[in-house]
């Protein structure tokens, strides 16, 4: 028997909200005609993170370590922003462990996309509450009710500088796949808040919850000039708290007059887009090619 | 011949500049130099010396003792006054003042400072110092900085707030002066080094106006110099080495004493090629060394050539991002500036006592290299190299350098980097012929694959165990082959490098002191003297401490009569290494932790003290 061993075994529990966050990811990509050559997916560590195994279709793949996924996508898309890299990671992964990188890579704008698993709950170790869980609630393997307070994902990006936010529900594919090709088309750092029910850990945020709460929230979301920033980032926020129990999906910021990181790069080096870290020569027949005299000879006393 | 020449005071008033023009002054009169910066943790104030030596032949360490102790302030010679032996320049301004006074002194150096003084029946000011001194021989020189610097200041019409500053090049032209070599040189060097008209001007004065307070009294005479030379410290040295070497992205997280490097490497970015091409290296400051190992992590993924720079607490934040490079076999390079430690420790002073940690570097059983600089040439070779090794092998590189070579400079022949006998070795990088069938992680005979950049190929990575494709499985005869690919690989360093490179050995003797890293300077600059004194030896320093070169190591030691240990750690890590790898043990030890460098004389009489009494641990303190 002939077995294929490019394809992995997608263990998910069933109903997981993260096959409908894979179907979004796979024909986002496939719409956009993105495949290795010019795509790479960066996950974290968690039940999210074995996405870019599960996914069909030649994309290459980088599971990480837990809350890293970032680090390691900053450093693969400044030394080839050739390259779409697209971010799957866990709410653990991201707003607990890794909450660093998360704020740092808006403050940096760097063209990719972070599409972030919100189940509430870290799935992989058994159901432990996630940092986006609200204080009070108490998920099925919870012992005693979570004491500690939600972070507000949406909030936290745009204050950390992110240019384009949105959220998203898993089950809702057609609306996640459009918002993760806008995502991805975005000239600088994208969010992607995905609702993603665990029918397994978290009994409380479930698919039905969700549906009874979710709508398409319409907003002029796009900053057309530099005047409106404050005013939309608020409009964002306000949205991200709303009043009522609904949950508005949806475009809820998008800023393309901030310069990317590589722009900015791009100020110090000036052939950077052209002629970036992973496509220069360095040797020829193993003799380098960097040229050091004008730094030696800065330093010369004789 | 060697001349030891200190200058101190407090940080921010211009220490290191008149160290590094007086130094260069010296080099343009054809002498060599090794100049050792000791500072505290703190931008402004506190004490800060440059301990320079000079020498017709080029040197790696420094003296316990100085000649010339060149001073502008108090604090500088309650400090270092037990270490002079011929000269102290001093500023007489300051005569009255006493240890109590001086509040940035550290309570145990005042303590000392006037335990001396008071046991010589004197009591506890400069003055003090000056009798003590010059009944033992040493010429205490008093200048009158004060009136000297007004007259400057009236001449040059300048606010007194900036020109009170070239009191330094008062010194140093002090002490040039004492030299007997041609002030020409002094002013040359002032004149390149600083750009301002204004400021070369003022300091040009000073320098003068010191240069003529004093008698020429060591009669040096010019050298001949063939070709050029340079003047470099271990961090630009590393950065040079790197850039050369085909570096093209850094990530790092500043600390002390790493961040030099990667802020001159940011400084030089954009690289002339000599394809006739311009190469821009993308320097990343991250939010934190977690982000900064794991950026590198990613970018070598491209394909890139990546590194980072950091030390102790920082190195210790890489472990888990190591771990990973080791399990999907990822060519990144961290250059490590061993500084004191555990926790934050002495942040600006040596040590070498996380060699072990190095090792074991991140969890799990993989190959790592590490490999340790003894001095500045080796730290631009090894630079390279450690690019090399990295990439052949597909695993992460550590390179330590401590902060004894990072803050040292040394004046070396230029052709010692720019001789053109170093190669750029890329392994297995390859652009797969059949890109949507590639293996990551095929299974070879020598535990090493093809490997292509992302973007050329459909390929998977995954910190978890993984099949040649690099998806997830727990199998366990895979588990088997892949376990042993991460470790056999380690074996092509052993085929790549000499001997030489992997340990070093000077000279030929059943004395053997073993070594690594920056002691390696202070025991070449004894042998001489130890010669002299009928104690001959042979240095063993190992560069390459992982994989661990056992077989090379057995040849070099057995049959040894004396394998002396000599390490600035206190369980000597680098021996422990020799045994837990060969089953040799060291018969005695030298050993210091006190975060200073290793000197030539405590080297010379450690050994005498070992050979001739048979003492089995010497323990070093010397150094302030
Ligand atoms: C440094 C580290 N600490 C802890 C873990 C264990 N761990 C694995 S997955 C996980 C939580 C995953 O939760 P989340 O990121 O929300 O992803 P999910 O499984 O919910 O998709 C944790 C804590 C780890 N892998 N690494
Ligand atoms: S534990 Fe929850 S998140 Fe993980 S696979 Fe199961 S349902 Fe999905
Ligand atoms: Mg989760």
């Amino acid at each position: 028997m002939k077995v294929n061993e490019q394809l992995e075994f997608n263990d998910w529990c069933p109903g997981c909200g993260d096959f409908g966050i894979l179907r979004s990811v796979e024909s986002a990509l496939s719409e956009l005609k993105l495949d290795y050559t010019d795509a790479v997916l960066v996950s974290g560590i968690g039940c999210s993170g074995k996405l870019p195994h599960f996914v069909s279709g030649p994309i290459a793949g980088v599971h990480t370590l837990h809350g890293r996924a970032l680090a390691f996508a900053v450093g693969i898309k400044l030394s080839n922003p050739k390259l779409n890299v697209v971010v799957d990671a866990g709410d653990g992964d991201t707003f607990g462990i890794g909450v660093g990188h998360f704020v740092s890579a808006g403050r940096r704008n760097v063209n990719m996309t972070i599409i972030v698993h919100n189940n509430g709950v870290y799935g992989l170790t058994k159901g432990q509450a996630s940092p986006t869980l609200k204080r009070g609630e108490k998920t099925k393997s919870l012992p005693e009710p979570n004491i500690n307070d939600p972070i507000n994902p949406i909030a936290l990006a745009i204050s950390s500088g992110y240019t384009f936010v949105a959220r998203t529900f898993a089950y809702n594919i057609p609306l996640s796949k459009e918002i993760i090709k806008q995502a991805i088309q975005h000239k600088g750092m994208a969010f992607v808040d995905m609702l993603q029910p665990c029918p397994t850990y978290n009994d409380i945020n479930t698919n039905e919850w969700y549906k009874e709460r979710v709508y398409e929230a319409k907003v002029d979301y796009e900053v057309k000039d530099q005047s409106e920033v404050i005013e939309k980032m608020n409009q964002a926020i306000k949205l991200a708290y709303p009043s009522d129990e609904k949950i508005p999906l949806g475009i809820f910021y998008k800023n393309s007059l901030t310069p990317s990181y590589g722009e900015r790069i791009s100020a110090n080096i000036s052939n950077y887009e052209d002629y970036y870290p992973s496509m220069q020569e360095i040797e020829e027949s193993s003799a380098p090619i960097t040229s050091i005299d004008s730094m030696v000879q800065a330093r010369r006393v004789v | 011949m060697r001349l030891s020449w200190m200058i101190g005071g407090a940080q921010g008033l211009g220490v290191d500049t008149s160290a590094n023009v007086f130094g260069a002054a010296v080099a343009r009169a054809g002498y060599y130099i090794f100049g050792s910066r000791e500072y505290f943790s703190n931008i402004k104030g506190r004490h800060s010396y440059f301990n320079v030596l000079l020498s017709d032949s080029p040197q790696h360490s420094v003296n316990s003792t100085v000649n010339i102790l060149a001073t502008f302030d108090a604090e500088t010679i309650f400090q270092h006054y037990d270490e002079v032996t011929d000269f102290l320049i001093y500023d007489k301004g300051v005569e009255a003042m006493t240890i109590d006074k001086v509040r940035s002194l550290e309570p145990e150096i005042a303590v000392k400072a006037a335990a001396i003084l008071e046991k010589a029946g004197l009591g506890i000011s400069i003055a003090d110092v000056v009798k003590f001194l010059e009944k033992k021989g040493v010429k205490c020189i008093g200048i009158d900085y004060g009136p000297l610097m007004k007259d400057i200041i009236n001449q040059l019409k300048m606010d007194p707030f900036v020109a009170e500053k070239a009191r330094n090049m008062l010194c140093a032209g002090a002490s040039f002066g004492l030299l007997g070599l041609n002030q020409k040189y002094l002013l040359d060097a002032i004149k390149s080094t600083f750009k301002n008209a204004k400021i070369a001007e003022l300091d040009t004065l000073a320098a003068q106006a010191g240069f003529k307070s004093v008698q020429n009294s060591y009669n040096l005479k010019e050298l001949p110099i063939k070709g050029h030379r340079v003047q470099l410290d271990g961090n630009t040295i590393s950065a040079i080495g790197k850039l050369y070497g085909g570096l093209s992205f850094q990530s790092y997280y500043p600390i002390t004493p790493a961040s030099d490097e990667s802020t001159y490497i940011e400084a030089n970015q954009v690289l002339k090629t000599s394809d006739g091409k311009t190469r821009g290296v993308v320097v990343l400051q991250t939010e934190d060394e977690l982000a900064a190992i794991n950026a590198a992590n990613g970018a070598a993924l491209t394909g890139a050539r990546a590194a980072t720079a950091t030390s102790g607490p920082g190195f210790s934040l890489m472990n888990e991002g190591i771990s990973w490079a080791g399990m999907n076999e990822v060519p990144v390079l961290v250059t490590y500036y061993m500084r004191g430690s555990p926790a934050t420790g002495l942040p600006t002073r040596s040590g070498q006592s996380d060699l072990l940690l190095a090792v074991n570097v991140g969890h799990g059983e993989f190959t790592r290299i590490v490999i340790a600089s003894g001095d500045h040439a080796e730290v631009f070779s090894d630079a390279v190299m450690a690019l090399n090794l990295a990439e052949l092998c597909q695993t992460p590189a550590i390179h330590i350098i401590e902060k004894t070579l990072a803050n040292a400079y040394a004046v070396m022949d230029e052709e010692t980097i720019t001789s053109g006998k170093f190669k750029i070795e890329r392994g297995k990088l390859i652009s797969p012929g059949d890109p949507e069938n590639y293996k990551r992680f095929e299974l070879t005979e020598d535990g090493i694959s093809p490997r292509a950049p992302l973007g050329h190929a459909h390929m998977y990575y995954t910190g978890d165990e993984h099949n040649e494709y690099g998806h997830i499985t727990e199998e366990s005869e895979n588990r088997i082959a892949m376990y042993e690919k991460r470790i056999k690989k380690g074996q092509l360093v052993f085929k790549v490098l000499q001997e030489n490179q992997m340990a070093n050995s000077v000279g030929s003797s059943d004395t053997v002191i073993l070594t690594w890293g920056s002691p390696k300077g202070a025991i070449l600059d004894a042998m001489e003297e130890l010669k002299a004194k009928g104690i001959s030896v042979q240095m063993v320093q190992v560069r390459l401490f992982s994989p661990y070169p056992s077989e090379l190591m057995a040849k070099l030691l057995s049959g040894k009569k004396r394998i002396i240990a000599m390490e600035n750690n206190y369980t000597a890590q680098g021996a422990r290494l020799l045994t837990e790898n060969t089953g040799i043990k060291p018969t005695h030890y030298v050993l210091k932790w006190n975060g200073r460098p290793m000197t030539k004389d405590e080297v010379v009489s450690s050994i005498s003290d070992v050979v001739k009494n048979d003492t089995k641990k010497v323990v070093l303190n010397e150094g302030k």
